[in-house]
């Protein structure tokens, strides 16, 4: 044990004093902010308003289309009840687009507003004309594809415009346009231990894509970091005067769990950057804070991915053991990726059928069982018998490959140059029984 | 030369080695096979405290393999290895320290770090680890280095890392792999005093080599092993004795014709600046003498105890009568 925590120690120390670590500890959180932020603001920056002309026959009614357009342009996406405040960040749509209403609605004047389109004046116009509406067909010109004619919530806007037209024009009230025009919106309610709980499939399947993305990046990081070091202390022969000190499974054990905390440590740094940035601005979006983890799930979200992400770098250790260079190494990691990317395409059907007979049976499978359990507990929770049984097989697997990682690391010294074949191991493994 | 030869002459004398003291470590008939190839066949050894014992042979001979058995590398296929008085476990491995024969060190760490580690890993405190690794670096002249990575010292300076970290934890046993191996002759001279003075101390050492010389002048006790087999083993003094004096070292000039005198020259090997001759049996030194003055003007004739070397290739062209102390 004491061996353990030194060896522990080592590996911990080593790694986290190192240049490369800060630097990626630091780097990675920037690129994220870059990477989400950069689109939005190539998208905004040096962009103009749009200029767009609505042809009507009468100014009244080309001066409602313009009022909804408007509106319509507030509002945010599918949430109609959202605060203004919450807009606040995003530009006013006025700033965005300038509608002009043009109620001259002749052939020359169709001629001179597409003569304007072609030298830029303006960017596009919209024939509205009541013989337009009669025959159903509008016409939007423009340059190109894009913008204003292409947003589905100003055809939206749109049709009920026309539609209000009509109705009024049948003698029917604005109150009673707008009774008869309600639109109607489903809302998910998924029953969560007996009590109804709102939230959409999207939000299950965000928490879960979160888990699988760390673990994904856990592993690759550092899972090939304990395959190099144990390539390393195999090469350069520090194995032997280790062995000379400690046990092979002390060995193997305290890398693991040192190399881990490193990883650990890295994405405890990135959680706390994240929740300083986005603690602010989830404050000034309502909608987002709705957006809660039960206790639960997080609990599960820690012990499976601390299990996954043990498994996966004992894969990755073995693998270690096995080679003797890293290209031999990086071969062979196809077999640890291999399961990590199955479950990701696994994760669809899980999120929808998470009581599937085969989906329970896959997700005790333990190389599976870190993402597609966690998935299951997300989605709907399973029974505790079977999230035990996971767990156990969760454990019981890296006990049993790191045991026999270390046999193969401590006959492995033995061997150099060429990679062995299966029987070859399991003679080794014989071997290193005493 | 002379002055160190006659300080290894005074542990042999001391009272610890001939005692009857048990021994430190005692391997009896130990065998090892990777696949098909025997690498050691039928082993036996014993090192008493205070001693220090060589493990002789060329590449390849099962020396490397017989000292990672000894403290628990590998395990042999039959045979028994005690240590201690007792069947190796692995308590036993902080009562130890082992050099291996290529440089066992992390290169990214710096080397009073790295020897904390080690002294650390056979059970000495933070600060007692620290203190004793200080004081060795002193005695190596290696204070200077003792924050640079381990990357950015020399090969022989990196040997002498390694043997701090060895012997940081002031081990009963000392298991050494080739240690003279890429050190200059400063330095050869500070480790051999050390390893005296370890042995002086009441440790055990065992430690192998290729250079016959080296092990001449600083074991008290030796074993010859050539293709996994012992070829000779026993006290070296005694060996020594029960070869003989019979081997001449003549520098001549002139006629070489008593080299062909088969009656009295067995063999002889020419080095160019002398030749040495290996004896017949019975042959008398100053018949040779006065047949080789006859012919030619001898400038040296000098009667020689039989070096390792013509000992263990002797022993090794006959194998049937090698073990006059197994």
């Amino acid at each position: 044990m004491r061996n353990f925590w030194v060896i522990v120690k080592r590996e911990y120390l080593q790694r986290v004093r190192t240049r490369s670590f800060l630097i990626l500890t630091l780097l990675v959180p920037g690129i994220m902010t870059v990477v989400m932020t950069l689109p939005a603001k190539l998208a905004t920056m040096g962009k103009k308003a749009e200029h767009v002309v609505v042809v009507t026959s009468t100014p009244q009614f080309g001066e409602m289309v313009r009022q909804h357009f408007l509106s319509a342009l507030t509002a945010t996406d599918d949430d109609d009840e959202s605060s203004p405040e919450a807009n606040a960040a995003k530009p006013k749509p006025e700033d965005e687009y300038v509608i002009d209403v043009d109620s001259n609605a002749t052939e020359a004047e169709r001629a001179a507003l597409r003569d304007k389109v072609t030298s830029q004046a303006i960017d596009g116009y919209l024939w509205l004309t009541d013989d337009a509406i009669a025959s159903g067909k509008v016409t939007w010109t423009s340059r190109n594809m894009g913008g204003f004619g292409e947003s589905s919530r100003l055809s939206a806007a749109l049709n009920r415009v026309i539609q209000y037209e009509r109705l009024s024009k049948n003698g029917l009230t604005t109150e009673k346009a707008d009774e008869l025009l309600k639109p109607v919106k489903v809302e998910a309610i998924r029953i969560e231990r007996g009590r109804e709980a709102k939230g959409s499939g999207g939000g299950k399947f965000l928490e879960v894509f979160i888990m699988v993305m760390l673990l994904y990046m856990a592993v690759l990081l550092y899972g090939i970091s304990v395959m190099r070091s144990v390539l390393e202390e195999k090469t350069s022969r520090i194995l032997e005067v280790l062995l000379s000190s400690a046990t092979s499974t002390e060995l193997m054990a305290g890398k693991l769990l040192g190399v881990g905390a490193v990883g650990l440590t890295q994405i405890l740094v990135w959680v706390v950057i994240a929740g300083v940035f986005a603690l602010p601005a989830m404050a000034m979006q309502p909608t987002l804070s709705e957006f809660q983890i039960p206790l639960g799930v997080l609990i599960a979200f820690a012990i499976f991915f601390l299990l996954g992400y043990l498994l996966y770098s004992t894969m990755y250790a073995t693998i270690g053991a096995i080679t003797t260079t890293e290209q031999e190494g990086q071969q062979l990691q196809f077999f640890i990726v291999i399961p990590l990317v199955l479950s990701v395409f696994m994760l669809a059907p899980v999120v929808r059928t998470p009581d599937a007979p085969a989906i329970v049976w896959l997700s005790m499978v333990p190389f599976f069982a870190p993402v597609l359990m966690y998935a299951r507990i997300v989605v709907q929770t399973p029974p505790l018998w079977q999230i035990a049984l996971s767990v156990v097989l969760l454990v019981g697997t890296i006990a049993g490959l790191l045991v026999l990682c270390a046999r193969i690391y401590r006959v492995g010294i033995l061997i150099y140059g060429k990679r062995p074949n299966l029987p070859e191991i399991l003679k080794w493994l014989k071997y290193a029984k005493a | 030369m002379a002055p160190t030869q006659a300080s290894i002459q005074l542990p042999s004398s001391s009272s610890t080695r001939n005692s009857g003291a048990a021994s430190t470590v005692e391997v009896s008939s130990v065998c090892k096979a990777y696949g098909d190839f025997v690498a050691v066949d039928d082993l036996s050894l014993a090192i008493k405290p205070g001693s220090i014992y060589g493990l002789l042979g060329p590449n390849g001979a099962g020396k490397t393999s017989t000292l990672r058995m000894i403290i628990g590398i590998i395990v042999p296929d039959s045979g028994h290895i005690t240590v201690f008085g007792e069947p190796l476990k692995p308590a036993h491995k902080d009562r130890f320290g082992y050099l291996p024969e290529e440089r066992g060190l992390y290169k990214k760490m710096k080397v009073l770090e790295h020897l904390l580690f080690l002294g650390q890993l056979k059970g000495l405190s933070g600060a007692e680890a620290l203190k004793r690794a200080r004081s060795w670096c002193e005695r190596f002249d290696l204070s200077a280095w003792t924050d640079k990575k381990v990357e950015e010292l020399s090969k022989g300076m990196q040997q002498k890392v390694q043997f701090i970290g060895a012997v940081l934890h002031d081990p009963e046993l000392i298991v050494m792999d080739e240690p003279f191996s890429g050190l200059d002759p400063a330095s050869t001279v500070v480790l051999k005093n050390v390893l005296l003075e370890l042995a002086k101390s009441g440790k055990a050492i065992l430690l192998s080599t290729h250079g016959m010389d080296q092990a001449e002048r600083l074991c008290h006790s030796i074993c010859l092993v050539n293709h996994g087999h012992v070829v000779l083993q026993g006290d070296l003094a005694q060996i020594k004795a029960g070869y003989g004096s019979c081997n001449v070292q003549i520098k001549y000039d002139g006629d070489a014709r008593f080299l062909q005198e088969s009656r009295l020259v067995q063999s002889f090997n020419d080095y160019g600046n002398y030749v040495e001759v290996r004896l017949a049996p019975g042959a008398d030194t100053q018949e040779l003498l006065r047949l080789a003055s006859a012919g030619a003007r001898l400038s040296k004739f000098e009667v020689m105890e039989p070096s390792l070397e013509e000992i263990f290739i002797a022993a090794v062209s006959k194998p049937a009568e090698s073990k006059p102390n197994a």
